[in-house]
C-alpha cells in the first residue's frame, strides 16, 4: 500500500509541507510568531524553554527543537532568537542542517538590530515557502510512515474500542514495514513485566525496566508513591479490577507487535516497528518528543471522560501545527451529539453500540489515516489557528 | 438488539459488558470480528464490568486481552460478575483493597 508524500533530501517522506519558524527559547516566541503569522504557509514553534535550566534539560531542548526542524513534515526551518538562548539558534540550526533541508539561524546578537533580523526572517520565510510550494506529492510505501499515540479521558470504553482500533492500526502499519511509537512512562509503573515480555531481547527489556524505575524514583523523591493508588476508586467503579487490567487496557493501543526498542525522549528509532519512548502523560509535552523522534501523524484516543461533542483540543496538540493529530473517539454519542459527528476524525463508539466490529472500524481508521497522510486535512487542522505553547519535557529545576 | 459482552481474545475466560446487563438475561458474546455465541448471566453486570464466560476455579488465572489480569480468590461460575470481590492482582498482593 502507498500514500502520497513529500520526499526530503535525507530520504524521509513528509505528509505535510510546512516551513517552521522555531523560537530558540521563550524570548524569541514573539519574533517567531510574527514572522509565521505574516507568511502564508509558515507555522511557528513556540514554547516555554527558558535559559535558566541545567545541562540535561538544555540538551533535551536541543534534541526536541532540532528534531522538530528535522521532521519530514517540515520543508524548511528558520530558528530565531536573541542569540543568548541555551541552546542558541545557531546550534539548533546546525543540527537541523544534518537533514540537508533548507535552514536558517537568525539572532539579534551579532546583527544590526531587531528590525534587520525581522526583515531577514520575513524574506527567508517567503523564499522557503515559495520553494516548498513547488514540491509535488509522490507515491511512497507505507514503510515511510511513523505514527505516535496518546490516550486520554480514558474509561471502560477505551480498552475495547478506541485503543483496540489503534492497536490494529499499529499492527497493520508495522506489517507494511512502518513504525509506531508510544510513550507515557508513568503508565508502565507496576506493570513493566507485561510490556517487557514483548521486547525482542533482554537488552530492550532491561532498558525498559531502567527507564520505568528512573521515572518511579523521580516520583518517590517527592515523597509520593503512586503504586498503592492503582486502580483508582473511579477505575474500580468503572469495572477495572486490578492494576494489570488497567495497564493492559492502555497497552491495547500498541497492538501485538514485538517491542523493537526503547528510546529516550525525542530520540529517533534506528529501525522500523514498535518503539517505546520515555515521556509523560501530558500531550502538550509528549508531541514535541514524538515529532523529534520522526512521528508524522499523532493519534489521540479520546475516551469517555469527556463529552464527544467537546471539540476544543488545543491543550493537547495545538502547540505543534506541523504535526497533524487524528482523534479517535470511543465514547458513545448522546442523542444530542448525534448531529455533531463531524467534530473528530474517527468515531469508534459504533463498537460499543453494536453497529460495527473492531475489525471494521480498524479498516475504516487505517484508510482514513492513509488519506490524511496523503493530504486530507484533519478536523483539527481545519478548526482554528488558536495555538498553545509547546511544553518541553524537563526533569530538573528551573534555576 | 440483544445486550452484548466482548470477549476480546478467544482465550479469555471473561467478557466485558457493553451494556448494563440484568440478572438472568441472555446476552450475545462478541469478538473483535463479530458475534461468537450466547450465554445467560447469573448476576447483574454493569457496563464496562466483566462476566465469567466459563467456570473458573479458585486460584485460576483471570484472562482478558489474552493476558493474566489477576487470580480468582474463590470459585467463579459461568455468568457471574468478575471483580474485586473474587479477583486479586497477581502483581500487588492485597491490591484488591486499593482505595
Amino acid at each position: 500500500m502507498e500514500f502520497l508524500g513529500y520526499e526530503r533530501p535525507d530520504g524521509s517522506v513528509g505528509i505535510r509541507n510546512h516551513v517552521v519558524v522555531i523560537s530558540a527559547g521563550r524570548c524569541g516566541n514573539e519574533m517567531a510568531a510574527t514572522i509565521a503569522d505574516s507568511v502564508q504557509g509558515a507555522v511557528p514553534v513556540l514554547h516555554t524553554h527558558p535559559c535558566v535550566r541545567l545541562k540535561e534539560d538544555n540538551e533535551r531542548a536541543l534534541r526536541i527543537l532540532a528534531g522538530i526542524g528535522s521532521n519530514a513534515n517540515v520543508a524548511g526551518a528558520i530558528v530565531i532568537g536573541v542569540g543568548c538562548e541555551n541552546p542558541p539558534p545557531a546550534q539548533i540550526a546546525e543540527e537541523i542542517a544534518k537533514s540537508k533541508k533548507p535552514v536558517a539561524a537568525l539572532a539579534i546578537m551579532g546583527s544590526n538590530g531587531f528590525q534587520e533580523v525581522m526583515d531577514k526572517g520575513f524574506e527567508t520565510a517567503r523564499h522557503m515557502v515559495s520553494q516548498a510550494s513547488q514540491m509535488q506529492r509522490k507515491p511512497f510505501a507505507l514503510s515511510h510512515l511513523t505514527l505516535g499515540v496518546k490516550c486520554g479521558a480514558s474509561n471502560a470504553t477505551s480498552g475495547i474500542s478506541g485503543n483496540a482500533v489503534t492497536g490494529q492500526v499499529f499492527d497493520r502499519l508495522i506489517a507494511e514495514g512502518g513504525t509506531a511509537i508510544f510513550s507515557e512512562t508513568t503508565e508502565v509503573i507496576g506493570a513493566t513485566h507485561l510490556l517487557a515480555k514483548r521486547a525482542i531481547n533482554k537488552e530492550v527489556a532491561r532498558r525498559l525496566e531502567e527507564m520505568v524505575e528512573r521515572m518511579e524514583a523521580r516520583i518517590k523523591a517527592t515523597g509520593e508513591d503512586i503504586r498503592g493508588s492503582q486502580p483508582t476508586r473511579g477505575n474500580i467503579a468503572g469495572g477495572l479490577t486490578t492494576i494489570e487490567e488497567k495497564s493492559l487496557g492502555a497497552f491495547a493501543k500498541t497492538g501485538t507487535s514485538p517491542l523493537q526498542g526503547v528510546l529516550e525522549h525525542a530520540e529517533k528509532p534506528q529501525g522500523k516497528g514498535l518503539y517505546f519512548m520515555d515521556g509523560t502523560a501530558m500531550t502538550g509535552e509528549l508531541i514535541g518528543g514524538e515529532a523529534a523522534a520522526g512521528v508524522q501523524l499523532h493519534i489521540y484516543n479520546l475516551g469517555g471522560g469527556l463529552t464527544s461533542s467537546f471539540r476544543c483540543l488545543p491543550g493537547w496538540a495545538g502547540g505543534l501545527p506541523m504535526l497533524p493529530e487524528v482523534v479517535i473517539v470511543s465514547n458513545p454519542s448522546r442523542p444530542r451529539d448525534s448531529q455533531e459527528r463531524e467534530c473528530f476524525d474517527i468515531y469508534a463508539d459504533t463498537i460499543i453500540d453494536g453497529k460495527e466490529t473492531v475489525d471494521q472500524v480498524a479498516d475504516r481508521a487505517f484508510q482514513e489515516i492513509i488519506a490524511i497522510a496523503s493530504g486530507k486535512l484533519t478536523k483539527q487542522e481545519m478548526r482554528s489557528s488558536y495555538r498553545e505553547l509547546l511544553v518541553l519535557y524537563t526533569t530538573g529545576p528551573i534555576l | 438488539m440483544k445486550k452484548r459482552a466482548m470477549r476480546i481474545s478467544p482465550d479469555d475466560n471473561t467478557a466485558t459488558a457493553l451494556n448494563d446487563i440484568e440478572v438472568g438475561e441472555s446476552i450475545s458474546l462478541i469478538s473483535k470480528a463479530g458475534p461468537v455465541g450466547e450465554m445467560s448471566v447469573k448476576q447483574a453486570i454493569p457496563f464496562g464490568h466483566k462476566v465469567a464466560v466459563v467456570d473458573i476455579k479458585k486460584g485460576e488465572k483471570i484472562l482478558k486481552y489474552g493476558e493474566v489480569i489477576g487470580l480468582a480468590t474463590q470459585p467463579i461460575s459461568k455468568g457471574e460478575h468478575v471483580h474485586i470481590h473474587n479477583v486479586a492482582s497477581a502483581l500487588l498482593p492485597g491490591g484488591k483493597e486499593a482505595k
